[in-house]
């Protein structure tokens, strides 16, 4: 009864899993602004990082049971919003100040990854994969009242009303998981400027926690999959630089059942967006239940929803920086 | 804290089918009909080619927080997504199917919204399901308000069909037909079964199914989508046979509009093509009434008969001026 | 194929005619629908005599569709659902009459993109299952004519074969008002031409419907004095001068309608026991009518002058 004899490969499409380890860890992630402040602002940065690196891992290994905690950790650079200096240049500095701090990174990956990786458009699938929170009294209409690029926590102040005599007083929005009163947030995505889509800083992120979290799948293939490093030179065209590089050989897996984020402070608000967008996105089913099977293997206890699954250090900036302003 | 994916198994599966012609002038081959279905640039659209052209599309959700429909008027708040999907069978009929599956009992509150997004196609009552109700209110059609699947069907159907592939010069005027299902919990230990299949006005049908708890949604969904082809088949080709006033009008003419059936729709009846093989026997009800395939055979030989018919005066005229 | 109906000013007979129009057309085979895109004052359940569509449309018509308020607009079976002793009997070999009707209470709108997208939603979907779709525009340069127009020219109806039909009265001043409403700074062409409609296949789909016409020849008119009789012929010419003058004359024309006092009085539809056995209707009109009907899809009267 259960032996099926004859096959069609199209009809049955095939998800590929992706190694996972517990938690990706990530070092921090680099713009412009900070790489300008000089290499000492980036050991500053490490240095800090150092103490909270200690404090995850602890975490993740208590999370681990009794089986050795599988972390890998990564480093972001942006070269999507601005491009400055160049990977030959950038990455040995990086490696160094990391270094002296005493931090390995396993994995060195660029913005622009996030937003096109190796042809595949990872931005635009996701974007097509958002299904937003519908507020109450949403039976099935089609997109409530979504304004193209944005994306809510709730309902919006109803604008001018389409029927032309209709003049109403002016309503709050509404956060839709609001507890007695609303906090409600409404992120921009991305804005076309002279025919080019710029995708926005969160809504590359989300992509990139995606990434981490191994749930990005391309027709059945992982997507962003680290390409090891051959020890030498990076080249002079952040273009030449793989999406994601493989920097330590020993590491363990890039993606994870968790991730944990360390990062300045000041980027409480756009992380907060972040997980605005992930709670959204419904994520490749196969590639989910590989990560479900998977835990329950190794009896790790993963969070449900994805938006649970990345965690945070938002820690105080480097005292200079303030100084010097911008 | 939350409660894990598996902990809610659904007693309830409930959906709709729209089935239409494909307003195109020529049926699409393999390759298009994919480009048409593919709702997901990074998801693979299931191409079939044996034993019939069929291509499915992958599945989009819909996010839902309303009231349930309920035949008795209980008024239950659910929340949850509802799964759609398309289908194209031999680059001809296109379907678009909506449904979603309910668990017994649901939380008071609502959940965080990722929480639902983990569990595509499944919507959870505030509280107890009233099971019946429900399946009645959905077979009867959502009122105001309520979880409508068939605007989710035709949402997703109306979508489909601004696809710049399609001409909309479809070579005959055809209706839909909505298909409207549901899929209560056999008893333990007995197997698939149909329990009722309703025609009704308007292209509106109905059907209700007993299926055991590891019968995935989606096998369901699939086998209302082969009732709804083949229903739509037989409904479709009886509509043209009343047109053409086959008897009463004279002879080529009758069977001139009877030429769109053998160039387009003839072919296409293949029952349980796609269907999930632990399924496939409730077909057998079907059959034995009113016995579907045995209607489809009567049609389809009439149209040949009436076809031969008139192939005969040619005859004689080919003959005569020898 | 769709036909829409516009006109510029009211009482030009539109809503009664097109019905009568679809009317025929079903009569003849055709699966018909007919859409009440009147959204200032819907008459067409008044027209087709079915006074359950009134009560149904309360909140379920086109206007509640269009707005998004309902999945879909009800539709109304006229041969099954018609008060009309006549239209009752539905004849052998006619083809189905739908009537899809406005909302009560719906006013106008302006069109926004999710309005025009239900509403091409619709026009596909019906183009799918009718042979002809009529649809009754409010007069003037209306919302209902706008957003038909940036409808039509879209990519995805392309496909869709669209006439449309000005109907106007027999006066200096409807001549003048129809042809403004058509080829007037604001008009339908311009209108059209500004949302991508290429003009000369947008001119070639208009043609005019002169409505409410007194035939000086017909029997109606034969009682009258010779003085007065000349006096009509004379302004009859005059209007057929200024009509051609403003660019709709005798190649723009479909068909004319004479004046008809059941059409302007009691605004139904005309069967064949009211020419034949009651004779309240003139044969006449009938004829007109059933011609009109029939140059809807006559490729011979849209050639391009």
């Amino acid at each position: 009864m259960t032996d099926v004899v004859f096959r069609e490969t199209s009809a049955e499409p095939r998800t590929q899993a992706v190694p996972l380890s517990h938690l990706s860890l990530e070092l921090g992630h680099l713009y412009m602004e900070d790489f300008e402040a000089g290499p000492k602002r980036l050991g500053e940065h490490f240095a800090e990082v150092r103490i909270w690196v200690e404090a995850a891992r602890a975490s993740a290994a208590r999370r681990a049971g009794a089986n050795r905690p599988r972390i890998s950790t990564c480093f972001l650079i942006d070269d999507y919003f601005s491009r400055f200096s160049t990977p030959a240049e950038l990455v040995p500095l990086i490696l160094k100040e990391a270094e002296e701090a005493g931090l390995t990174i396993d994995y060195l990956a660029r913005e622009s990854g996030c937003a096109v990786a190796d042809r595949i458009e990872l931005a635009e699938s996701v974007m097509h994969r958002l299904v937003e929170s519908p507020p109450p009294g949403s039976y099935g209409s089609r997109p409530p009242v979504s304004r193209t690029g944005w994306l809510a926590n709730g309902q919006r102040s109803p604008g001018r009303g389409a029927a032309l005599s209709e003049v109403t007083a002016w309503q709050p929005p509404q956060e839709t998981a609001a507890r007695n009163h609303s906090v409600f947030m409404d992120v921009e995505l991305w804005s076309d400027k002279d025919g080019r889509r710029l995708w926005s800083c969160p809504f590359l992120a989300a992509v990139w926690q995606l990434a981490r979290l191994g749930l990005l799948r391309h027709l059945g293939e992982p997507v962003l999959t680290p390409k090891p490093w051959d020890g030498g030179d990076f080249p002079h065209d952040w273009d030449r630089l793989p999406p994601l590089l493989q920097l330590n050989p020993e590491a363990d897996p890039f993606s994870a059942y968790r991730t944990c984020t360390l990062m300045p402070n000041r980027f409480l608000a756009v992380e907060d967006a972040v997980r605005l967008v992930l709670d959204q996105i419904d994520v490749d089913a196969r590639a989910l239940e590989q990560v479900d099977r998977r835990s329950r293997g190794e009896r790790v206890e993963v969070p449900a929803a994805v938006a649970q699954r990345a965690s945070y250090v938002f820690y105080e900036e480097p005292a200079e920086s303030s100084d010097e302003g911008t | 804290m939350a409660a894990p994916g598996q902990s809610a198994r659904p007693v309830l599966v409930c959906g709709e089918v729209r089935t239409c012609l494909l307003p195109s002038f020529q049926a699409l081959d393999g390759r298009a009909a994919a480009q048409l279905l593919r709702l997901r640039a990074d998801e693979h659209v299931r191409v079939s080619e044996r034993p019939n052209l069929y291509v499915l599309s992958p599945e989009v959700l819909t996010g839902v927080d309303c009231r349930l429909p309920t035949a008795n008027g209980a008024r239950v708040r659910a929340v949850g997504t509802v799964a759609a999907r398309a289908a194209l069978t031999e680059g001809r009929v296109l379907q678009a199917t909506a449904y979603f599956s309910a668990p017994a009992t649901g939380p008071d509150l609502r959940r965080p919204w990722g929480q639902y997004l983990v569990r595509p196609g499944l919507v959870e009552p505030f509280g107890k399901l009233p099971e019946q109700a429900t399946a009645q209110g959905v077979l009867r059609g959502a009122g105001r308000g309520e979880l409508d699947l068939g605007m989710i069907a035709e949402g997703l159907l109306a979508g489909l069909l601004r696809h710049p592939l399609l001409d909309h010069k479809a070579p005959f005027k055809s209706r839909r037909t909505h298909l409207r299902w549901t899929a209560r919990r056999a008893p333990d230990g007995e197997g698939p079964a149909l329990v009722r299949f309703t025609l009704a006005e308007d292209g509106l049908r109905s059907m209700e199914l007993r299926l055991p708890a590891d019968t995935p949604a989606a096998a369901a969904a699939g086998l209302c989508e082969d009732l709804a082809l083949h229903d739509w088949l037989l409904t479709t080709v009886v509509h043209m046979l009343d047109n053409s006033r086959l008897g009463a009008a004279d002879g080529p003419s009758a069977v001139l509009a009877l030429r769109p059936a053998v160039d387009h729709l003839l072919h296409l009846w293949m029952p349980r093509a796609h269907v999930d093989r632990t399924l496939g026997h409730l077909w057998d009800e079907l059959e034995r009434e009113p016995g579907f395939s045995r209607q489809w055979h009567s049609l389809v030989q009439r149209i040949r008969d009436q076809l031969a018919v008139q192939t005969i005066p040619l005859l004689h005229q080919a003959l005569s001026t020898r | 194929m769709l036909i829409f109906a516009a006109s510029d000013k009211g009482g030009t007979g539109r809503s009664v005619t097109s019905a009568n129009l679809a009317y025929h057309r079903a009569l003849s085979g055709d699966d018909v629908c007919y859409l009440d895109f009147d959204f200032g004052s819907p008459t067409a359940s008044a027209v087709f005599d079915v006074p359950d569509a009134r009560q149904a449309a309360e909140d379920r018509g086109l206007h509640s569709y269009l707005v998004g308020e309902v999945g879909e607009p009800v539709r109304v079976d006229v041969w099954a659902d018609t008060e009309h002793r006549v239209l009752r009997n539905r004849p052998p070999g006619s083809g189905r009459l739908v009537l899809m009707p406005g909302d009560l209470s719906g006013g106008e709108f302006a069109t926004d993109d999710d309005n025009l997208r239900r509403c091409v939603d619709l026009l596909l979907r019906l183009n799918s299952e009718f042979d002809l779709i009529v649809v009754d525009l409010s007069a003037g340069r209306s919302y209902a004519v706008d957003m038909v127009l940036e409808a039509t020219s879209l990519p995805e109806m392309r496909g869709v074969d669209a006439r449309w039909l000005i109907f106007h009265r027999w006066t200096r001043q409807h001549v003048a008002a129809a042809a403004g409403l058509v080829f007037g700074k604001r008009g339908i062409v311009a209108g059209g031409v500004a949302r991508g409609h290429d003009e000369d296949a947008l001119r070639g789909s208009i043609r005019f419907v002169r409505a409410a016409v007194p035939d000086p020849k017909s029997a109606l008119w034969s009682q009258v004095s010779a003085t007065q009789s000349a006096w009509m012929r004379e302004c009859d010419r005059d209007l057929k001068q200024l009509a051609s003058s403003h660019g709709i004359g005798y190649s723009q024309v479909l068909g004319a309608v004479p004046l008809e006092p059941v059409l302007q009085w009691r605004e139904q539809l005309i069967t064949d026991e009211d020419v034949l056995d009651s004779q309240i209707a003139n044969m006449e009109t009938w004829q007109a009518l059933s011609d009109l009907a029939g140059r809807l899809t006559d490729d011979k009267y849209w050639e391009q002058a």
